[in-house]
């Protein structure tokens, strides 16, 4: 109490007091810093293990192969023919600074191949070489595999948390703040969206289906020009269907309003995905499709996991309605859009936020685990799920039994602190 | 209350239509010939050697798929195009199906499509009778295999040049003449498809409707009579029935296979499930009791470090260190339950199979601590907080007393509640550490029928599990009731 009335000019808003709250726990702090250095790991993946070369001097001109690597990936530029298929480690350069780790998590390192403890005497030149935590039967390094690994647990937290957040805070909040009588519209409009709608999908996905299945096999630009073209079909026919009610509602039988019930519609979803356990229905889902990778899982994952977060918004939303500023709001005539999401949404974000750090935690677990069980995975493919599951090959390989998931419950243990420390920040009984 | 059952057990249909439509669904699309995978996976279209071989075949394939009821069509209705015809579920090879499915999309004429794809096939029959030497060999095996991928393309590119391969290869042979002849219509007949292309056929929706013969009516309530009349051969009870029909994999029904699986994964649950409710309920009641102090502090960050630790990775390090002689830690079998003879006691095969259930036990049961002990903990700090608590301090209870007989009961609630979630566990079984113990339960079975695609299991576990979480939550909402008289449902 002391210290609020010292500063006066202490912002006292809420997410200010919530900033300092979680400033004061040390722990908490401590794991955004972690998240920050495994955010920079991953971002970097490329410039810190790698068999290319950050910059080099071959035949007296200049190259950085990382970056070049980047715009070949990206079909922009193609390698000079003295780069294309070689042995990045076995040209002789004029000068080269290489990358930390001087090894790709792919590279096979034949000379040690077949488990080379981190401890052994390993083939190498230098200690510059050397496999700091070892290799596996392929020959490929360790370290490497895990710094990568680091971007694919990014990765998972980012695409599958943004998914299942911007599905779970629209579906909780429209079911939230609607209700069941809250959404009314002429009997028109509604029976109008849905047969439009379904038309709108049988004419974009549908027939289309044929069209949009070719591009995806040939190319994933045609893809997405093709899944646009669908979708803007599918637009079309529902703004169709809502001018079409706009000149109909003036029939009175028509126009008359009914009650959307889009609480019970939404639960009801919820059941429906909660009834499934979350680790057979992913399995399924990527059981359906003829070439799943790693990115479809992550996918997959964000849109099998958003249900809590809808739960959450659900709940904060309901509070949220019935008081004071809400109807406010709404008595300056804003429209719904704009309440729900400038008035009722940010004043019920907290608990979101709580439960997006303990949905990435989760997401990466799941997303190791399966990789781990091999699913999605290309032989290729190298995570920290697919390493742990190579120690089960050899029990002598101690180290890749270690470090892998040593690196997954790191991760998991500061996204869980990060949790806790955000819930005990927004507590307003832990206010001093 | 019987009421509140009954309501609650209507609103179970429709999330169960619904996910007995999410399933059905998921099936249908996935890749594969669910036939081929019930026949062993032979590849029956391929080189056969001979006609008879070939029909002989093909008969066996279509006899399956009836048998599977495949050759039904798949819903109660079904939502086309005027361009495709209503008999397109009878093509019951999914190959040829797809093909024929994208060619009309792209030309919307099905007459024509249909006499195009009559050829190919008459065209491959014929192949049987023509004498094979030296001189054609290469030449009819070159034949051979372009005509099979004519059945597997709808792209015009792709069908332009395996035509004229197939023309190039039989041009100036004296033996190859009828041959050359029959590719030569063969072409004209796909050219006829392209000019008299009617693709704007696609753009009109239609609605067909076929009753209650088909696949997903079959597989959920089966087509057999219901109450009179005795089932006739090749006639299914249906799901809803107890008959959960073959596994794909190996033609074993699928009840028996469920019946083998789940006492294990039953077991392992139910041993897990008690073990941590016994470490862990005292386990909250004192770190609650000694809220803040040094014991309190040191058991949650025990707890939760405990919660954070990914149960495969220790599964892992259990088996790498102390399964083997490579650390010299050779204490515990690496994986499976055991073997067992018949004429060995029930304390010997006790002894086995608990030597053997030991990790996967640990294992399954580490996490269920952490997180109850944390429950238990937040529930107990809850209820001693509350006023009549104060009042039972105040009436000179002892501090025993107030905790065990007090606040006690009242905070098992929540915790309670989790028991009911053993259901679905059991069901789904818990994928990854059967898979790393080679349990023979339901996660290793699962896991095995999701990567074989095999769907009339896939189907049975999530429905069961489905059905099971729902009846759980209602058990779990009675218990509630039971454990606080204050809440009620009867209103």
């Amino acid at each position: 109490m002391s210290t609020t009335q010292n500063n006066k000019s202490l912002d006292q808003s809420y997410w200010a007091i919530v900033k300092r709250q979680f400033q004061k726990n040390r722990v908490a702090v401590w794991s955004l810093r972690m998240v920050y250095v495994i955010v920079f790991i991953g971002l970097f993946a490329d410039f810190l293990a790698n068999d290319k070369p950050i910059y080099c001097k071959v035949n007296g001109e200049s190259y950085f192969p990382i970056l070049k690597s980047y715009g070949v990936a990206l079909g922009l530029t193609k390698y000079p023919p003295e780069f294309s298929n070689v042995n990045w480690q076995e040209i002789s350069y004029e000068s080269v600074i290489r990358t930390v780790i001087p090894y790709s998590p792919q590279n096979m390192d034949l000379k040690n191949k077949d488990y080379k403890s981190p401890f052994d005497d390993q083939e190498v030149e230098s200690t510059r070489w050397r496999h700091f935590m070892g290799t596996d039967n392929l020959g490929r390094d360790v370290l490497a595999g895990m710094i990568h690994g680091t971007r694919t647990a990014m990765l998972v937290g980012i695409i599958s948390m943004s998914l299942s957040v911007i599905i779970g805070i629209f579906m909780g909040a429209l079911s939230g703040y609607y209700g069941d009588h809250g959404l009314q519209m002429s009997r028109i409009r509604f029976w109008l969206n849905i047969i439009f709608g379904l038309l709108g999908v049988y004419y974009a996905f549908g027939i289309r289906g044929y069209h949009l299945s070719q591009a995806l096999a040939n190319h994933l630009g045609f893809f997405l020009l093709q899944l646009l073209l669908s979708l803007i079909i599918l637009f079309s026919f529902i703004a169709i269907a809502n001018v079409l009610a706009h000149f109909l509602k003036q029939i009175s039988f028509l126009g008359k309003k009914i009650d959307v019930p889009v609480d019970i519609l939404i639960s009801r979803l919820i059941e429906v995905k909660v009834s499934i356990p979350t680790m057979l229905l992913i399995l399924s889902i990527v059981a359906v499709m003829k070439s799943p990778s790693i990115l479809m899982v992550m996918v997959i994952i964000g849109l099998t996991s958003w249900t809590g977060i809808a739960k959450y918004t659900r709940a904060e939303l309901l509070k949220v309605r019935s008081l004071e500023f809400i109807q406010a709001a709404q008595s300056l005539g804003y429209g719904e859009w704009r309440t729900i999401f400038k008035h009722a949404l940010p004043n019920s974000l907290s608990s979101v936020l709580v439960s997006i750090a303990f949905g990435v935690a989760g997401a990466i677990l799941l997303e190791s685990s399966l990789s781990f069980l091999g699913i999605g995975m290309k032989p290729e493919d190298v995570t920290w799920g697919s390493m742990l599951s190579s120690a089960r090959g050899y029990f002598k390989a101690w180290w890749l039994a270690i470090f892998p998931g040593m690196a997954i419950f790191i991760t998991v243990t500061i996204f869980n602190l990060l949790g806790e420390g955000l819930t005990d920040a927004m507590d307003p009984r832990q206010k001093k | 209350m019987f009421k509140y059952i009954l309501k609650r057990l209507t609103y179970f249909i429709p999330t169960l239509v619904i996910i007995s439509l999410i399933t059905f669904g998921l099936s249908k699309i996935t890749p594969g010939d669910p036939v081929k995978l019930a026949l062993g996976n032979k590849d029956n279209g391929g080189d056969a050697g001979q006609a008879q071989e070939k029909m002989a075949n093909e008969k066996a394939y279509y006899e399956k798929a009836e048998n599977l009821g495949l050759n039904l069509p798949t819903f109660y209705f079904g939502l086309g195009t005027v361009a495709e015809p209503d008999t397109m579920y009878k093509i019951v090879k999914r190959s040829d199906r797809e093909t024929l499915e994208d060619l009309t999309s792209q030309y919307g004429n099905w007459d024509l499509i249909q006499s195009y794809f009559y050829q190919i096939k008459k065209i491959e029959l014929s192949l049987f009778d023509i004498q094979t030497d030296s001189t054609v060999f290469e030449n009819m095996k070159e034949i051979k295999q372009k005509l099979n991928l004519l059945y597997l393309t709808s792209d015009d590119f792709d069908i332009n040049n395996n035509l004229n391969s197939l023309l190039k290869n039989s041009v100036n042979n004296d033996k190859l003449a009828s041959l050359h002849a029959a590719f030569l219509e063969l072409q004209k007949s796909y050219n006829d498809v392209k000019i008299n292309a009617t693709p704007s056929k696609n753009y009109i929706p239609s609605i067909k409707w076929h009753g209650i013969k088909n696949q997903y009516h079959r597989w959920l309530l089966g087509d057999s009579p219901w109450f009179f009349g005795e089932e006739e051969p090749g006639q299914v009870k249906g799901f809803l029935r107890g008959d959960f029909g073959n596994s794909y994999l190996d033609g074993r029904p699928i009840a028996s296979k469920l019946a083998d699986a789940i006492p294990w994964t039953l077991m392992m649950n139910f041993i897990s499930i008690i073990i941590g409710y016994l470490i862990s309920i005292p386990m909250g009641v004192f770190s609650a009791v000694n809220k803040g102090n040094a014991k309190d502090r040191i058991s949650t960050i025990f707890l939760f470090i405990l919660n954070s630790l990914p149960s495969f990775w220790i599964a892992t390090m259990l088996v790498t260190f102390i399964t083997t002689d490579e650390y010299g830690m050779n204490w515990f079998p690496t994986y499976g339950v055991g073997e067992v003879d018949s004429d060995m006691g029930f304390g010997e095969v006790f002894g086995i199979r608990a030597y053997h259930l030991i990790l996967p036990v640990f294992c399954l049961t580490y996490g269920g601590i952490a997180y109850l002990s944390r429950q238990m903990r937040a529930g107990m700090l809850n209820t001693l907080g509350q006023d009549f608590i104060r009042t039972a301090r105040a009436k000179g209870n002892t501090e025993k007393t107030v905790i065990w007989k007090h606040a006690f009961r009242n905070s098992l609630i929540p915790i309670i509640t989790i028991f009911s979630s053993i259901f679905p566990a059991i069901i789904a079984g818990s994928f990854v550490i059967e898979f790393i113990f080679s349990i023979p339960g339901m996660g290793k079975l699962s896991l095995e029928a999701l990567t074989a695609r095999d769907f009339p299991m896939i189907f049975t576990v999530m429905m069961l599990s489905a059905i099971l979480t729902l009846i759980g939550n209602l058990v779990a909402d009675l218990m509630y009731s039971i454990v606080d008289p204050r809440i009620s449902y009867d209103k």
